[in-house]
């Protein structure tokens, strides 16, 4: 359940959003799938894997992929529940026979393809931006051939060329979100707008009704954009600060630490606000029988935006469907369907003015004007993960008092 | 009375798949553990190195934060147990005592029922009784019982109700063979003796049934402390627990190193709280027991004068 | 030669009346009286299932009566609790507390009623020494024989002098040497006390040997209460003369002139007519020691059989002999060793016996011990 304390001066990462795309599964069932990967907490000791940080050796570009005949199978490795059945169907329909396999984070996700060095057997993984240059550096991932996917050219450049690969070397967007708030009008009775907003509620109306992300960087991030920090600091002064609060003013009030509360406890009523996805958060909102209750804020002064993204892991054994799958999630009719089913912005061009043609609902929690995407700031790995994992922990512990 | 002889080579036997068992599925896993928790991480791009050997894992292990969550993961695994206790004994008693010996096997099949669904979904089902909009909350906001329907989910009297619900037959069986085993003339005899039920209870069954209480405690306990689902699903911020500490460093953080320590340092801890337990459980039984004790030693032989029916009869 | 363990004359007397307890269909006991009087050894006589320990655990209180009455000492006790009646039991299997020291044990009941610590002491060394078992005081009940056991109960209970002791076949366990020593020391034990003691056994010597009154039980009820004597020579029934020590029973009709019972192989006379009209059917007992045996051939008038020797059997100081008269019919007989005629099997005999040792019954229930018809 919790984001790790990670001592060792390693990488942590933004927010995932595992499972945020719950739509119209069952709300009980999505909880036991999360669930379930916990009691399996055992295996993970079983199956010893033999992670000792080496690398792969030099994977070949395109992994080999070169345009000729796609193989008969593909198989996926992704945060669980996070495509449209269809699109996986109609691309089996082209040919290769899809297998989906799933992780809960970044962390899982790297640890499996370091220890199996090139031998995972997946050919397509979904890391979190920021992951990616240690993931290129390693050797982990490799370059697409670029010709066989010519569909990147329908994707915004606004989410191309990010900071972790400027050429879309390695990788190409699969979706992007941001972090807010969902809180319950019948109890918050006055509008709420900012992350100060949020805090204040927080140990008021909405104290032991609160949740906060599951997630150490979400949590650190809702002091850092409340108080106009970058939130990506390295000043262990502002760290200071954070816990002060976090552990004296917060902890009382926290009522749990759920990364999908929208689909989740919102579902009867268990929290009267919530710090959420906005993919969470629309579900939620949309599945709740009293849609009208609950109202969604993308709050300043700045929050999150996190970029999950393609990419082919060295040794994938069936690079062409890989290449093949990749452009055919990124033609703007899968890729509305993927957007429908996770309600995520996929970044592919048009794709907003489709959705208002066919009238997807709750539109603004998908796309963000200019404005608001000016307030979303990447989150970064850097040398005060430690710290903030700490910080966490101490709040996880105040809370549990 | 016994041929012991002819019952040690079956007796040595019949525990060699005991032996393997505990071999494969505990000493080994642990030894593992321990292994790992000497380690490191080697970086983001690894889970566990033993390249280089310290303890350094057993000291980040030993953190306050750590310490704090043992504190309150204890506590609950000891509220929980006792409460279990005081649930399963009159059950059990009524149970192998109070009922026709023809329908003890239907009750005991119908302690076990909760079990025909997973540990995962009948959890989740609390979850559903207890959220604010249950049936529950309304009628216990409706009586005036909690102030707010939000007071019941997410809180530790939740994470508590769940671990009961989902231990107490481990309690009850041990505590039903225990009292079961107890010979009924005993109770009988003991009331013959003067004894009302109530000191029947505590000065011949309860101390009869002690290996059966302390087999249920630890049963019951050890998993408490090792359980982290049902409290992240009942106790929300309040249901961290140390299990969740420990799963989250082999699940997300993929540091195996000090997942590894703080386990063993969870076994270790638990352990010292189960021999402290069950010390005390035999001091409680020692003091009960002293106060009946009686120790008769040599007696010097009776006065010939006296005859001794005067004595006993007078 | 007693001495009253509570000084209130009728403490230790037991007054049953309609005494009743059914299971399901099953009447276990059926409309039972019983009359014991302070101070006295009386046993509880009969077969299996005949409802004698029923009895003694509603004495006890542990079991409810569906009607009818228990005074003991003079009080009503059916709706008193076990600890509320004064009585104690020694347990078939004893029912030592396992957990607890042989001086423990017999602590207990002295430690419910709040003894003082010092006097328990006093009276737990006196009570083992009394049953012979001070210097086992500190071990564990788990570590004695059966009958150091045996006297362990007998000792617990008794250390609380109860008006009356429930022993429900204590010796059975035992075996027969150690039996009947224990018999001895019970009942020397008992008339030294004074406490009367309810008995229950199923076996008939001990009962005949320790009892000063025996009531023989069938089917839930009493179906004689008596002295051994009383019980032996003049059993009130059939099955009583069947169930304490052996009979020859001979099984005929009652005759044409009322006076005698002809059976198909003698016609017999009892000390008094049969009670039952003519040609309705009847039955003779004969113990086995009452007949004669001789050798001849042919047998004349009444009380007078011939047979041929089947087996002889030396028993020390009897002699016992199978004597068979037609192929369904043979006879026991014993005889004294000293100064017996010598006979073998083969040997032709004529057998008889006096009409005052003869018990005449009408022919309700066969009884069940008919060792005269069984020619092993
Ligand atoms: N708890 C019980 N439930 C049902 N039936 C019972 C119970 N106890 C006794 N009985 C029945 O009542 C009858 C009398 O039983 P009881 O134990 O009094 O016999 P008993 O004379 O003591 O025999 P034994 O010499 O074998 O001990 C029997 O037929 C027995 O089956
Ligand atoms: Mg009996």
């Amino acid at each position: 359940m919790n984001k790790p304390a990670d001592k060792n001066g390693n990488v942590r990462i933004l927010a995932s959003h595992a499972g945020a795309r719950a739509i119209r599964q069952e709300l009980s069932r999505r909880h036991f799938l999360s669930l379930a990967a916990l009691v399996g907490a055992g295996a993970a000791l079983s199956a010893c894997g033999t992670g000792d940080g080496g690398s792969s050796s030099a994977a070949e570009p395109g992994g080999g992929a070169t345009g000729g005949p796609v193989e008969k199978a593909l198989s996926i490795y992704t945060w669980g529940d996070y495509d449209a059945p269809e699109v996986i169907e109609a691309f089996g329909k082209t040919g290769p026979k899809v297998t989906l396999d799933s992780y809960g984070s970044n962390e899982e996700l790297i640890s499996k393809l370091v220890a199996a060095k090139g031998t995972s057997g997946y050919d397509i993984v979904v890391p979190t931006g920021v992951y990616i240059p240690q993931l290129i550096e390693n050797d982990v991932i490799v370059k697409f051939n670029k010709d066989l996917i010519p569909n990147i050219a329908k994707v915004d450049p606004q989410f191309l060329g990010q900071d972790w690969d400027p050429e879309n070397d390695y990788s190409v967007c699969k979706d992007w979100g941001t972090t807010g708030f969902v809180y319950d009008t019948t109890v918050i009775k006055r509008d709420l707008k900012t992350w100060d907003d949020f805090i204040d509620a927080m140990q008021k109306e909405a104290s032991g009704k609160t949740s906060l992300l599951d997630d150490p960087q979400g949590v650190a991030g809702l002091y850092f954009w409340a108080n106009d920090i970058d939130w990506n600091t390295e000043d262990m002064a502002d760290y200071d600060a954070f816990e002060a609060e976090a552990v004296e003013k917060w902890a009382p009030h926290i009522a749990a630490f759920d990364s999908y509360p929208s689909t989740g406890a919102m579902q009867e009523n268990t929290f009267a606000l919530m710090q959420n996805w906005n993919g969470d958060a629309r579900l939620g909102i949309l599945e709740h029988k009293q849609p009208d209750r609950w109202k969604w804020v993308l709050p300043g002064p700045t929050t999150e935006l996190w970029m999950d993204n393609w990419c082919i892991p060295a040794g994938a054994p069936h690079p062409e469907a890989a290449h093949a799958f990749i452009d055919f999630v990124l033609e703007p009719e899968n890729s509305f369907k993927e957007m429908d089913y996770i309600g995520y912005h996929t970044g592919t061009l048009g794709i907003e003015e489709m959705a208002k043609e066919r009238k997807v609902e709750l539109p603004e929690m998908i796309f963000f004007t200019e404005e608001q995407l000016a307030t979303m700031k990447n989150g970064a790995v850097n040398k005060a993960q430690d710290r903030r994992t700490e910080v966490y922990d101490k709040l996880k512990a105040a809370a549990s008092a | 009375m016994r041929d012991r002889a002819a019952r040690r080579l079956p007796g040595f036997v019949l525990a060699v798949p005991a032996w393997l068992w505990l071999t494969v599925f505990f000493v080994v896993p642990f030894l593992q553990v321990a292994w790992f928790s000497f380690g490191e991480k080697p970086g983001m791009f690894g889970t566990h190195s033993n390249a280089v050997m310290s303890l350094d894992r057993y000291a980040e292990a030993f953190s306050p934060t750590f310490f704090t969550i043992f504190r309150a993961t204890l506590w609950m695994s000891v509220l929980g147990t006792v409460a279990c206790l005081l649930v399963a004994l009159p059950a059990a008693y009524f149970m192998a005592l109070k009922v026709p010996a023809h329908r003890r096997g239907l009750l005991v099949a119908l302690v076990m029922v909760p079990y025909w669904t997973s540990f995962l979904i009948r959890t989740i089902g609390w979850k559903v009784i207890l959220s604010s909009e249950g049936a529950l909350a309304g009628f216990m906001t409706d009586v005036g019982l909690v102030g707010d329907p939000h007071d019941l989910l997410n809180t530790r009297g939740a994470v508590l109700l769940g671990l009961i619900y989902n231990y107490l037959p481990l309690m009850i069986l041990p505590l039903y063979v225990a009292f079961d085993r107890v010979d009924n003339a005993l109770g009988e005899a003991s009331k013959d003796l003067g004894a009302g039920r109530v000191r029947t209870f505590f000065q011949v069954t309860l101390p009869l049934a002690r290996p059966g209480i302390i087999a249920g405690v630890v049963l019951v306990f050890i998993p408490m402390m090792g359980d982290y689902v049902t409290p992240a699903v009942l106790g929300g911020a309040k249901g961290t627990m140390v299990g969740s500490l420990i799963a989250s460093q082999f699940l997300t953080a993929q540091n195996w190193a000090l997942g590894s320590a703080m386990a063993v340092v969870l076994i270790l801890l638990t352990m010292v709280v189960v021999v402290l337990a069950i010390a005390l459980l035999w001091g409680v039984g020692w003091l009960v027991h002293r106060r009946t004790e009686l120790v008769v030693g040599t007696v010097p032989p009776p006065d010939p004068r006296l005859p001794t029916k005067e004595v006993v009869t007078a | 030669m007693t001495t009253k363990a509570t000084p209130d004359p009728p403490s230790g007397s037991v007054t049953i009346k309609g005494l009743t307890k059914t299971y399901g269909q099953a009447t276990a006991v059926d409309g039972l009286d019983l009359e014991i009087r302070p101070g006295e050894f009386i046993s509880l006589l009969g077969p299996s299932g005949c409802g004698k320990t029923t009895t003694l655990r509603m004495i006890a209180g542990f079991e409810k009566p569906d009607s009818g009455s228990i005074m003991i000492g003079g009080k009503d006790v059916v709706r008193l609790a076990p600890y509320q009646r004064d009585v104690n039991t020694v347990f078939q299997a004893y029912a030592l507390f396992p957990h607890k020291s042989v001086a423990e044990n017999v602590a207990y009941g002295l430690q419910q009623r709040k003894t003082p610590r010092a006097e328990i002491r006093e009276r737990v060394v006196e009570a083992l020494r009394m049953v012979r078992m001070l210097d086992f005081a500190d071990r564990s009940p788990t570590q004695l024989s059966g009958g150091q056991q045996q006297r362990v109960a007998l000792a617990r209970a008794l250390v609380n002098r109860p008006g009356v002791l429930l022993l429900d076949e204590p010796l059975g366990a035992l075996d027969r040497q150690l039996r009947e020593e224990m018999q001895l020391e019970l009942k020397l034990l008992q008339s030294r006390l004074g406490i009367t003691f309810v008995f229950v056994t199923h076996d008939q010597g001990e009962a005949l040997a320790m009892s000063d009154r025996i009531a023989i039980m069938r089917a839930g009820r009493i179906e004689q209460l008596a002295d051994a004597d009383t019980v032996y020579n003049q059993p009130a029934s059939a099955y009583v003369a069947g169930f304490v020590g052996q009979q020859n029973f001979l099984q005929g009709e009652v005759s044409a002139d009322g006076t005698t019972v002809e059976t198909p192989i003698v016609v017999v006379e009892g000390p008094a007519k049969p009670d039952g009209r003519p040609g309705e059917p009847h039955q003779a007992a004969i113990r086995p020691e009452l007949i004669s045996i001789e050798p001849g051939t042919v047998a004349e008038g009444l009380n007078t059989v011939a047979g041929e020797v089947l087996q002889v059997s030396p028993l020390g100081e009897v002699i016992q002999y199978l004597v068979k008269v037609t192929d369904e019919t043979s006879l026991l007989i014993r005889r004294p060793a000293h100064g017996a005629v010598r006979l073998s099997p083969g040997d032709q005999v004529l057998c008889g016996w006096a009409a005052e040792d003869v018990r005449l019954f009408p022919l309700d229930t066969p009884p069940d011990p008919t060792t005269a018809r069984s020619p092993q």
